[in-house]
């Protein structure tokens, strides 16, 4: 007879793995695949089967929408024009949802390559609209200032010890200089001169709540944390 | 012949969930399992081998619990999958939630580790009642495995036995008349201590001996469950005296607990489904503070008023009434879902301070005490709002008592057992290795 050293049962001999860990009884090693040995991992398979399901349902959702827009153009124009902008639409969109899914624990590559399928979809899209040229001068700058401001935030909240309302008057700083960047990007782009007007308005009204929450936070309420805040 | 219950599971293959259990689907999650553990200890080392077999031959005998969790148009219901549950390791936190709403997913497992056999069930199956029967039937075959000679069984349920029709039944809607509501009651007080991040679920296991606890009860001429229960509430009345915190916490000055009964002691019923209804007793602190007796007192007089058969069946015909109702149950799931957990959340989880379990004295025919050392219950995680759950069973000499806390602190562990060991009662701490 063999005890497990790990879960202290006892094993018939001639068993080479407890069926309960997984390990080798004698000296721990793990060998071969490791079954369902804690209720914590069925759990865990549960969750990961429920993404699955969710990623082939958003699959077998982005491409019939596609079939149908494309179909129906063919039938009505027989050429394909405005089906091409929604069918690359809902292409990155489901891109965005399979990186989120399968990206979920490296923030950075999730970022980086759903930056790249919207700027590529963005660009098709002016590609395929055609005239105007939009891409070069507008999307790009846009989107890059969307995801320089989100990784300011997400920076921010991964460096912050204490997470509470002050990251979300950061946030609205951030939203602030966001909001002036594109507006100098969209004057540049409509008639080439920089004159500041909404994009200013709104600074100045969100500048007073992010003051607020700043009072709150740093005056009278340290001890609220974000997810106990809001009871995530 | 057969009644409907047994002929519907044997040729549908699907049951429906009892009153009780219709609760569980909607509100349960990762945190509030829903899940109660029942643990065996015995002298020696497990024997994997024969314990598989064992729960192979005792899951056979008990085809109700070999069912997963379906969802229907309107209800939940309990679809028969023919599987045996997964033999595990412990977890380091004990009642993991079950990943029920998975396809062909078991509903209980058996859990081992060194000398220990445990069973973890979610409540939707059954309550403690049915599944210290399940335990004690799979203890028989393990022992009688491994080579041990019982030659009388007492009353545990052998496999190979007949099914019968009391075990499947659903008692809450077998003694269902209608009677008047109970009483409305006000929210309680709560424990004021800050949650523990996820997962952070503390159990502290203690043993005194029954003969000092029964010896204690018949000097105030109550019950072991009521001096329990008071020496319970005496921790929180303590505690809601001495705490200096906010203010606003103490606006609610009822402490209230809610203590399980076994409603197949008050009908007659075998079912080893749920079946279980509660009592509330409560101390109402604008009245002023208490002395331990006076608790004691008035704990004792209010169970004996409120688990009259009488009384509690107000409790069951209330809930039985609630989903016979036509609106209830023409509504689809996902808003009765939305609904339930919206009441629970709201009003159900604020109506008491505290939840303390009592699984009675356990036996077993005199040739298996020998072979088992002793029974442990992990009552399921408490909310968030009741912050401490508190179980306890006796068996042989001993009685076990176990706290599970969501908290960071230990102060109404301490303040019980501390109490018990002022009255003079030998209190030993357990290891959970």
């Amino acid at each position: 007879m063999i005890i497990c050293n790990n879960c202290g049962v006892e094993l018939d001999d001639g068993i080479l793995t407890c069926p309960l860990c997984g390990k080798s009884p004698e000296n721990g090693s793990i060998s071969g695949e490791i079954p369902l040995t804690s209720p914590s991992q069925v759990i865990h398979l549960h969750k990961k089967e429920t993404r699955k399901h969710l990623w082939e349902l958003s699959g077998i959702l982005t491409f019939s929408g596609i079939a149908v827009c494309t179909i129906v153009e063919l039938i009505i124009n027989r050429k394909l024009q405005w089906s091409l902008v929604s069918d690359v639409s809902l292409l990155s969109i489901w891109l965005v949802i399979t990186l989120v899914m399968y990206f979920r624990k490296r923030i950075i590559s999730a970022t980086a390559g759903i930056m790249v399928t919207v700027l590529a979809a963005l660009f098709v899209i002016d590609q395929v609209a055609g005239g105007r040229n939009w891409f070069v001068q507008v999307a790009l700058p846009v989107t890059t200032a969307v995801f320089v401001a989100s990784g300011i935030i997400m920076a921010l909240y991964k460096a912050s010890y204490f997470r509470g309302l002050n990251l979300i008057a950061a946030a609205f700083f951030v939203l602030a200089g966001f909001c002036i960047i594109t507006e100098m990007i969209l004057d540049n782009f409509s008639d080439g001169t920089v004159n500041l007007r909404w994009s200013l308005i709104t600074g100045v009204s969100i500048l007073p709540i992010a003051l607020l929450l700043l009072f709150y936070h740093y005056r009278l309420k340290k001890g609220n944390r974000l997810d106990s805040f809001f009871h995530i | 012949m057969k009644s409907e219950n047994i002929k519907s599971f044997e040729t549908k293959g699907w049951l429906k969930l009892d009153n009780a259990a219709k609760l569980f689907p909607a509100i349960m999650s990762d945190s509030l399992t829903s899940v109660f553990r029942i643990t065996a200890t015995l002298p020696n080392p497990v024997n994997y081998k024969a314990l598989r077999e064992a729960v192979e031959i005792t899951s056979k005998r008990f085809p109700y619990f070999s069912v997963s969790l379906g969802s229907g148009l309107f209800w939940y219901f309990l679809e028969f999958n023919n599987q045996m549950p997964r033999i595990q390791a412990e977890d380091v936190i004990p009642c993991t939630a079950f990943a029920a709403k998975r396809k062909n997913e078991p509903l209980y497992r058996v859990l081992i580790k060194n000398r220990r056999i445990s069973v973890e069930f979610i409540h939707i199956l059954t309550d403690g009642g049915g599944a210290i029967e399940y335990l004690k039937s799979l203890l028989y075959t393990y022992l009688t495995l491994t080579g041990n000679q019982i030659s009388y069984h007492g009353d545990i349920i052998l496999p190979g036995t007949p099914l019968s029709e009391e075990e499947i039944e659903d008692g809450y809607n077998r003694f269902f008349r209608r009677l008047p509501p109970p009483v409305k009651l006000v929210k309680a007080w709560h424990l004021p201590f800050k949650l523990n991040s996820m997962p952070g679920m503390n159990v502290l296991r203690a043993e005194v001996p029954s003969q000092d606890i029964l010896d204690m009860s018949r000097r105030y001429n109550v019950s072991v469950t009521e001096y329990f229960t008071a020496e319970y509430m005496f921790a929180l009345h303590e505690i809601f005296v001495s705490w200096r915190g906010n203010s606003r916490k103490k606006i609610r000055k009822v402490l209230r607990i809610e203590v399980p009964v076994n409603m197949r002691k008050k009908y007659p019923s075998r079912t080893m489904r749920n079946f279980s209804l509660f009592v509330l007793p409560e101390i109402d602190l604008r009245l002023g503070t208490y002395t331990f007796e006076e608790i004691l007192q008035s704990v004792h007089h209010q169970l004996q008023i409120s688990a009259d058969v009488k009384q509690i069946s107000r409790f069951l015909s209330s809930n039985v009434s609630h989903e016979k109702q036509f609106i209830v149950r023409i509504l689809p799931l996902f808003i009765k879902k939305m609904a339930i957990a919206a009441i629970y959340r709201g009003l159900a989880s604020k109506r008491w301070t505290g939840i303390m379990t009592n699984l009675g004295v356990v036996t077993l025919p005199a040739e298996m005490e020998e072979m088992v050392d002793s029974f442990d219950i992990i009552p399921p995680p408490p909310n968030s709002k009741v912050k401490l759950s508190c179980g306890f069973v006796s068996y042989k000499d001993k009685m076990r008592v176990t706290f599970c806390n969501i908290t960071g602190s230990n102060e109404v562990e301490r303040r019980v057992l501390t109490h018990l060991t002022q009255a003079g009662i030998h209190v030993k701490v357990l290891n959970n290795d």
